[in-house]
């Protein structure tokens, strides 16, 4: 039952909500997650992927109990944190770190930089007054900021930069597990590279185990090693990521794959496996969820919910036509960039890592030393 | 409307446009000029702060005066210039010869109003005719932009649709009056991959249908890929690259433009280390003199002091960087690389 190599764990696990309660006659519920079972592996990059309204937000909040289950079972480290006294989460929560979404929202406004980064080393009594602003400026600047903006407060910052104080706080309390909710889905491109870079550097460097969830399918691409498909509160799919990306073998998951606009000039592909918005989840649909716009739903699946099966190899999917489907994905052997483009790119990165001009050297005085 | 003849002139042809803010400086938006023609998308990219959908505001007339002011420029379509019409003529054409799709409908749709009195309001104030000839329009165009049922959907609120079908509603709305010019300012970043695809799939076929010129507002490379004639990158309010769709992805010049790509993740096999580009956008009131990109180029030297301008490589391709073609200014490193 409790393997090792499994950090964190879900058990039939289930969030419902109701919406409304009429004074007479049944309330309203959405049933968010519905279900759910996931082992996520330590050290591992553990992806949930799913479109807005699918739960993953949810499944995100109930594996760090930051919400309480309505059924199911949440394990770390072989503990069920579900039937855990107040006092022992606080003290496991030292281990389990949550990333916002939203760097604008989630950092208290009238906190310095400082005293938000402090906050988590002195709820779990880590450190003395003394060493705690070392270690502050230490965090800093090792998501690449300037330890003297420490004294500041958030609204002084850019949304990458309050990401990186996010980071920040979350690494202050030295925990194993970072549970990210579209870490980076608020920044411009080139910003969401520096922090996709800086989580990567940091989980080597602290052998994190990191849970991203996202809907941005190329940043999972290249952040994850499994990956979790999840639609209407329940996965459908799970997978190392690249027999997701090359094989899926779930319609959705090929259908999400066939929806990311490839930035090459050519690349775009007429087929459309999927049709129609996702189904409200108040009134969820009989049988396999995804059967209304599935290209491939057959009686079966209108009559009968498939559960998650593991295939041979040990990815799993819930799919009654697994078996005899054949999807299409994005091959790994794709490259998407012309030689020439490549020739540019790698030109390029041969500049960066030069750092030949003076001008970049001294880059922009509000954001020093990223890489 | 109705016969479009061969145009000798550009659908839409901007001169150097220029924006300030309130008693900032420097512009916001510095020197853009764009040209299209019929039928064409044209992209903007870039990401926020770039000056982008300013740009589409100013186009549109919609640009908050004050705080903002337009410092200089001139937007020709139809033989006229935008920014010298009157409040009346601009009314005229917009919403009727022009049209915008903004980013999101929740907010840009009128939240009191059905969605066929929507569209049929916009229908009466360009062509006239009776409310039943309005809705019948406006049933018209539900049934184009494929909104299932749509008898159903025409008294619908905004409020009872998701956000798929509201983007396509105010598609229906921005097509009533068949505008020779769209201007959609990032249609479908608040929508879900799979609806996104439908929506730009529509978009893109209506367009095919109706010969109208699309100027599209994005930030995403791979929309970009997958819709544009042109492509004009921009950073920190300026045009730092534009060209053919082709000529920007194959052989991009920008250091930005580079930057920018390389900072995606790939789609096929895993990349390593996404190589960034350092530091931040520089903030409105603190533009840097000279080329903008300057202080974060790896390629920056003592002449990025001073301004680039947006010299012509050859087949429309411009790039607004003294190191273009970069090959040729670093020889060293592109062996080395």
């Amino acid at each position: 039952m409790s393997d090792p190599d499994i950090i964190l764990e879900a058990i039939a696990l289930e969030r419902h909500f109701v919406t409304r309660k009429p004074m007479f006659g049944a309330p309203t519920v959405v049933r968010a997650v519905d279900g759910v079972d996931l082992r996520v592996r330590r050290g591992e990059t553990f992806a949930i992927v799913g479109e807005s309204g699918c739960g993953k937000s949810t499944l995100a909040r109930l594996l760090l109990r930051l919400i309480d289950p309505s059924g199911g079972t949440i394990r770390y480290e072989g503990a069920d944190l579900a039937a855990l006294a107040p006092a022992d989460l606080r003290a496991k929560r030292r281990d389990l770190q949550f990333i916002f979404q939203d760097p604008f929202s989630s950092l208290n406004p009238r906190m310095t930089v400082g005293a938000l980064i402090e906050e988590p080393m002195r709820t779990h009594d880590i450190g003395t007054p003394a060493d705690r602003p070392g270690r502050v400026a230490a965090l800093l600047s090792r998501v690449g900021l300037m330890p003297d903006y420490a004294n500041r407060y958030p609204h002084e910052f850019s949304g990458g930069q309050r990401q990186r104080i996010g980071i920040a706080r979350a690494l202050a309390s030295g925990p194993k597990v970072l549970v990210g909710d579209e870490p980076v889905s608020a920044l411009d491109v080139s910003i969401q590279a520096q922090v996709v870079n800086i989580l990567e550097d940091l989980k080597a460097e602290f052998g994190l185990t990191l849970v991203i969830i996202a809907h941005d399918l190329a940043v999972i691409r290249h952040m994850a090693d499994r990956v979790a498909v999840m639609y209407l509160g329940k996965i459908v799919e799970v997978a190392t990521v690249d027999e997701l990306f090359s094989t899926p073998r779930h319609p959705y998951t090929a259908a999400l794959i066939a929806a990311i606009p490839v930035p090459q000039v050519g690349a775009r592909s007429d087929a459309r496996p999927v049709e129609g918005d996702p189904p409200n989840p108040i009134n969820l649909p009989a049988g396999c969820r995804f059967q209304p716009r599935c290209a491939f739903a057959q009686d079966v699946c209108r009559a009968k919910e498939p559960s998650l099966q593991t295939l041979p190899g040990g990815r799993s999917v819930a799919c009654h036509r697994a078996e005899v489907m054949s999807l299409t994905g994005i091959a790994e052997t794709t490259d998407t960039r012309t030689k020439a483009a490549h020739r540019r790119f790698d030109l390029y990165r041969a500049a960066r890592i030069a750092g030949a001009s003076p001008q970049a050297a001294q880059g922009n005085p509000a954001l020093p030393s990223q890489e | 409307m109705g016969e479009r003849l061969p145009e000798p002139h550009p659908l839409l042809q901007v001169t150097d446009l220029s924006i300030r803010i309130g008693s900032v400086g420097e512009n916001l938006v510095d020197g853009v000029s764009l040209r299209m023609n019929a039928g064409e998308t044209l992209c903007i990219v870039g990401e926020s702060g770039c000056g982008k959908s300013l740009t589409a505001l100013a186009l549109m007339g919609l640009l908050p005066t004050p705080p903002l002011r337009l410092m200089s420029g001139r937007a020709e379509f139809g033989g006229q210039d935008l920014f010298s019409l009157s409040s009346q003529d601009l009314n005229h054409i917009r919403g009727g010869e022009m049209a915008m799709i903004f980013q999101e409908p929740m907010t840009s749709l009128n939240p009191a109003l059905t969605i066929g009195e929507q569209i049929a309001e916009s229908v009466r104030r360009h062509r006239g005719g009776t409310r039943t000839e309005a809705l019948d329009r406006a049933l018209e165009m539900l049934r184009r932009v494929r909104i299932p049922a749509p008898e159903k959907r025409l008294g619908e609120y905004p409020h009872q649709m998701s956000g798929g079908m509201r983007q396509r509603a105010m598609i229906a709305m921005a097509l009533a009056n068949d505008p020779r010019l769209l201007i959609a300012d990032e249609p479908t970043t608040a929508l879900d991959v799979t609806v996104q695809q439908q929506v730009l799939d529509l978009i893109r076929a209506l367009q095919a249908e109706t010969g109208a010129g699309l100027v599209l507002i994005t930030h995403d490379l791979g929309v970009v890929a997958e819709m544009a004639d042109q492509v004009a990158v921009m950073y920190a309010g300026r045009i730092v690259e534009s060209g053919p769709v082709a000529a920007i992805f194959d052989d991009p010049q920008h250091p930005y433009t580079i930057g920018l790509m390389s900072s995606m993740p790939a789609l096929g096999a895993r990349s390593g280390r996404l190589v960034t580009i350092p530091g931040i956008v520089p903030p409105a009131n603190a533009m840097p003199k000279g080329c903008r990109f300057a202080a974060r180029c790896p390629f920056a030297m003592p002449d990025c002091a001073k301004a680039p301008p947006l010299a012509d490589l050859g087949g429309g391709h411009r790039v607004a960087c003294w190191n273009a073609p970069l090959e040729q200014a670093f020889p060293a490193m592109a062996v080395a690389g």
